[in-house]
């Protein structure tokens, strides 16, 4: 089995559902001879050729709604926003067309097409390479969204959005594109999109996160075996619709939440997994869920590193619940 | 092929027209066309009209919310449709086209099911009225964000060259549309694929209150096909044969691998925006008057009388048949009733996920409360 990064993950996902469905293509900048700018398509049009991975004109408007007319004539098209930064100028036609097609035509037209996007900080990028915008598209009724972690699950996970009938937006946080590297077998195999990750069991307290932060997540929990704090983990991978059941069990055992996350705190996924936990499971709770996210400021470049979760921040999380 | 016999030129400093305001027929070549089918472009412009007329009561009389009028475009839009392989090619419309759906073939029990917004609306009720779409017709269901639909036909027009389904996409918008930035680059991407689409303005040189030339510098909307490299047409939009070979000369043109046209077709917009517009606000009545002197139909008619086509008997009794399978049609569709309130909770999704269980569940206790 080889051992992939996360961009060779996507890679291979892409050229297999390329080779099993013609009606498969991928569009976007600089997608063709370049590869893609994080070389996430590399070498696939010179496999499939300039009309299955099109160069497109610098457009994400055109990018994304000429994805939403392909889709609903019948095509399964793979867009590329080159940063999930720039998704914006095309927003127009994930949010007005691609979301609600399905539901405007009363299920006559559906644009099953997934936006593939670089997302998250870390990389130095200043506020418009950085951003984690999954709040918005989760707010949106009518796509679907994925923020993937691992290379096993980002193939998985691809695969299952490409299958998918429903607009799936897809964000790749690029800070791991090459940060994390494991076994993925290079035969077929789908992870279901809602479904969260168990990273970790543990009966003292429920971490959430998603995206780049597992990975301080998952140290923080190491660091707080070795204190005797057992920490469950659990990576949501999908944040719309996110994995409530696996969420609440988790928290009925431990009675402890903190999620984790790199977005904006206010109105985030972050704040709708603890708004749902307290609903739910009010009387359970040993401590008020708590959330160590991104600040509600535009993504800084020189305070990079204060700005994303760390693990001393998650700690100092984590010891608050537990000595409530 | 038509296209063997006429090709028109683009570009043109005066619209291409073919029938002039007299009714005489004015261009260089013969229409070819029999009397059956120079009596389906009038009986398609006479229906567009009564629909619209009929959709006008229904606002005033409070069976519906809104609507926007398209009298003044019949010509154009009969035009377009009969230029289309119909179940065939794809059009993408925008929400003043339902003279073009009803001559697409549309059951007009869908036109006021959406309308009124009930059960016999095809899209579940979902849309505010004249919203239409169909999906054995390939009429994308309309969408009221302005020039959104632009790029998404060029995506259509995509799929439809690489997988050689001899098809064509056909996308209709307002003046207003061309300032939108989702229309530049809908047609640019579309010009760079040489993808087989053809847009058409349905130019009324009003977007609501906004006159063309606080729109636009342009000459006109036919001239900006220049800057991506696609053919323009500037057409005489009240006159229905000048629109029918045109659009269809350049639907058949992309069909043939030769890439996209812009088409203009320069129309009068006879009511206010919509139902919810006072166009006394910004349009002089003198003007409006002026319009009306140049009644596409009428135009159409006197052509007919010169060809012996069209006399006051058969014209009244083909209002009659009409105006009856219009109200036909209402009745029926208000028979269908209120759509299912729970649907509210489809469509969303392919499949309802957990959350969408959970507030569907929260509804139907409301209402069985």
């Amino acid at each position: 089995m080889p051992i992939v990064t996360l961009v060779q993950a996507i890679n291979m996902a892409l050229d297999e559902e390329l080779r099993r469905d013609e009606r498969v293509m991928i569009l976007g900048e600089d997608v063709g001879q370049r590869g893609g700018v994080f070389l996430a398509t590399e070498g696939l049009q010179q496999k499939y050729g300039p009309d299955r991975v099109m160069d497109t004109p610098l457009s994400e408007a055109a990018i994304l709604g000429a994805a939403v007319g392909l889709a609903a004539h019948g095509m399964r098209p793979v867009a590329e926003i080159q940063f999930a930064d720039y998704v914006f100028p095309g927003i127009d036609q994930l949010f007005s067309q691609a979301a609600k097609l399905r539901y405007r035509s009363g299920g006559q037209f559906t644009a099953p097409m997934v936006v593939r996007m670089p997302s998250g900080g870390g990389v130095k990028g200043g506020h418009h390479h950085s951003q984690s915008p999954e709040a918005h598209f989760a707010h949106t009724p009518g796509l679907k969204v994925v923020v993937v972690s691992t290379p096993y699950d980002a193939k998985g996970l691809l695969k299952s959005a490409i299958r998918d009938d429903d607009p799936v937006v897809f964000m790749e946080p690029k800070r791991l594109y090459r940060a994390v590297k494991e076994e993925v077998p290079s035969d077929d195999y789908l992870i279901p999109i809602g479904k969260a990750a168990l990273r970790r069991e543990g009966r003292d307290i429920t971490l959430v996160s998603y995206g780049g932060p597992m990975v301080e997540t998952l140290k923080a929990a190491e660091e707080m075996a070795v204190a005797g704090v057992e920490a469950e983990v659990i990576d949501l991978r999908t944040v719309m619709p996110w994995d409530k059941e696996t969420v609440l069990n988790s928290v009925a055992k431990t009675g402890r939440l903190l999620v984790v996350s790199e977005a904006p705190r206010t109105a985030s996924v972050a704040s709708e997994v603890a708004a749902t936990v307290s609903e739910e499971l009010f009387d359970q709770l040993l401590a008020p869920p708590l959330r160590v996210t991104g600040f509600d400021t535009p993504y800084p470049l020189a305070q990079d590193k204060l700005y994303m979760p760390t693990v001393t921040r998650i700690l100092n999380a984590a010891k608050r619940l537990l000595d409530y | 092929m038509v296209k063997e016999r006429i090709a028109f030129p683009s570009f043109s400093q005066e619209p291409i027209r073919l029938i002039d305001p007299e009714g005489c027929w004015v261009a260089p070549f013969s229409h070819g066309l029999s009397a059956q089918e120079l009596r389906h472009f009038y009986r398609d412009m006479l229906a567009a009209r009564l629909l619209d007329e009929k959709l006008v009561v229904l606002v005033r009389t409070g069976r519906t919310s809104f609507i926007a009028p398209h009298a003044g475009h019949e010509a154009a839009q009969v035009g377009i449709a009969h230029a289309l392989r119909k179940g065939h090619d794809w059009l993408f419309p925008y929400y003043r086209d339902l003279g073009l759906v009803l001559a697409m073939g549309v059951p007009p029990v869908e036109i006021f099911g959406q309308t009124l917004g009930n059960a016999a609306d095809p899209a579940k009720g979902r849309q505010m009225p004249s919203h239409p779409g169909s999906r054995p017709l390939n009429i994308f269901t309309v969408c009221s964000a302005i020039a959104s639909h632009i790029p998404p036909a060029t995506g259509a027009a995509i799929s439809m060259k690489l997988r050689r389904t001899h098809q064509v996409a056909v996308c209709t918008f307002g003046d207003g549309a061309t300032s939108e930035g989702d229309w530049h680059a809908g047609v640019n991407f579309a010009a760079v694929q040489r993808a087989p689409v053809v847009f058409v303005c349905e130019n009324n040189r009003y977007a609501i209150s906004v006159n063309i030339s606080k729109q636009t510098a342009s000459e006109n909307i036919a001239v900006k096909a220049k800057a991506y490299g696609i053919p323009g047409y500037y057409v005489d939009g009240l006159d229905v044969l000048a629109s029918y070979f045109v659009v269809q000369y350049v639907v058949e043109r992309a069909r043939a691998g030769e890439g996209p046209s812009l088409v203009e077709l320069a129309v009068h917009r006879f009511g206010p925006h919509s139902s919810a517009d006072d166009d006394t606000r910004y349009k002089s009545r003198e003007e409006l008057s002026a319009e009306r002197q140049q009644d596409p139909i009428l135009r159409y008619q006197r052509f007919l009388e010169r060809e012996g086509l069209w006399d006051a008997q058969w014209a009244n009794e083909l209002r009659l048949e009409i105006a009856k399978e219009l109200e036909t049609a209402l009745q029926e569709a208000q028979k269908a009733g209120e759509p299912d309130p729970l649907q509210m909770f489809d469509d969303v999704y392919a499949a309802r996920p957990w959350h969408l269980e959970e507030q569907r569940r929260q509804v139907a206790e409301e209402l069985e409360a």
